[in-house]
């Protein structure tokens, strides 16, 4: 029984930590906080990359679509105005035929 | 087996086709002997994307916009050239010989012996509206064609004049143009 109660004594007795032991508690904390940290830095990089390559594919592509529908504005302007000009030419010729014939044009 | 292959190769290029009135590749060929080439191709698609890019804000634009609402396609090919009989009247021969069906009829013809300007438009009329224009213009230093396919009305087309950066041409009646038909 005394042998038990002075080996209990012995466990429970306060004992001195080792000069190093606070040291390499708090690296180890450091350690851990620092791991998780570029965890979320390269995470959030990563988002943002995402993020601008979606910004730009989506003005890219915007900016193609206003180029192509400003060209296909442009090729209609040229196409009505060459069929306009014709149609104008013919209806011209047509009065002058008219007005050579003596017959009153309808514009007139 | 061939008329298997023909069979798929009708369906498959089919859309390909879409175009009714088919220009000609010697048109093309002329391309190299003129000073001045114009080529415009313009599909339903790109007549949408067109419509979509015409404010409707703007009186002119509107206008435009209803215009080719029921368009489904504009081809004009027009060239000049630097002298007289660079082309032959053979080049445009397949455009007229594909005008020649019910479909299709000749509302003006205006020929000047003088200034050899000739001019024709056709229009094609589906259930009594007009479905197609086609103009068909020579001199003998110029050739245009315009084909312009679907529901329009000339006389929209000529209100254009003026507008939407579209000269307006004076039309007014004019004297001693020659000898017209």
């Amino acid at each position: 029984m005394e042998d038990f109660e002075r080996q209990l004594k012995y466990a429970l007795a306060r004992k001195e930590q080792p000069p190093s032991f606070e040291a390499k508690t708090f690296a180890a904390i450091a350690a851990e906080r620092s791991g998780r940290g570029m965890f979320w830095r390269w995470e959030a990089v990563a988002a943002s990359i995402l993020i601008a390559a979606a910004l730009w594919a989506q003005h890219e592509r915007g900016a193609r679509e206003q180029a192509a529908g400003e060209a296909a504005k442009a090729h209609l302007r040229v196409a009505l105005n060459i069929t306009v000009t014709e149609l104008s030419k013919i209806q011209k010729t047509v009065n002058a035929s008219q007005a050579a014939a003596g017959r009153p044009g309808e514009d007139e | 087996m061939w008329i298997k292959i023909a069979f798929i190769a009708c369906v498959a290029l089919g859309p390909l086709g879409a175009q009714e009135i088919k220009l000609p590749p010697s048109l093309d060929r002329l391309a190299a002997k003129a000073t001045e080439v114009v080529d415009v191709t313009m599909d339903a698609n790109l007549l949408q994307l067109a419509s979509r890019f015409l404010s409707d804000k703007d009186a002119d634009e509107a206008h435009v916009k209803k215009l080719i609402g029921g368009l489904k396609g504009i081809y004009v090919r027009s060239f000049e050239f630097a002298k007289a009989g660079e082309y032959q009247e053979s080049d445009v021969e397949p455009v007229r010989a594909q005008l020649h069906t019910p479909a299709w009829s000749r509302i003006v013809g205006v020929r000047s012996q003088k200034s050899g300007d000739n001019a024709e438009v056709y229009v094609k009329t589906e259930n009594g509206k007009i479905g197609g224009l086609l103009i068909l213009a020579t001199e003998p230093k110029q050739l245009t064609i315009v084909s312009i396919e679907g529901a329009i009305d000339p006389d929209q087309l000529s209100e254009l004049g003026g507008h939407f950066g579209i000269p307006k041409v004076d039309t007014r009646k004019e004297t001693g143009h020659g000898k017209d038909e």
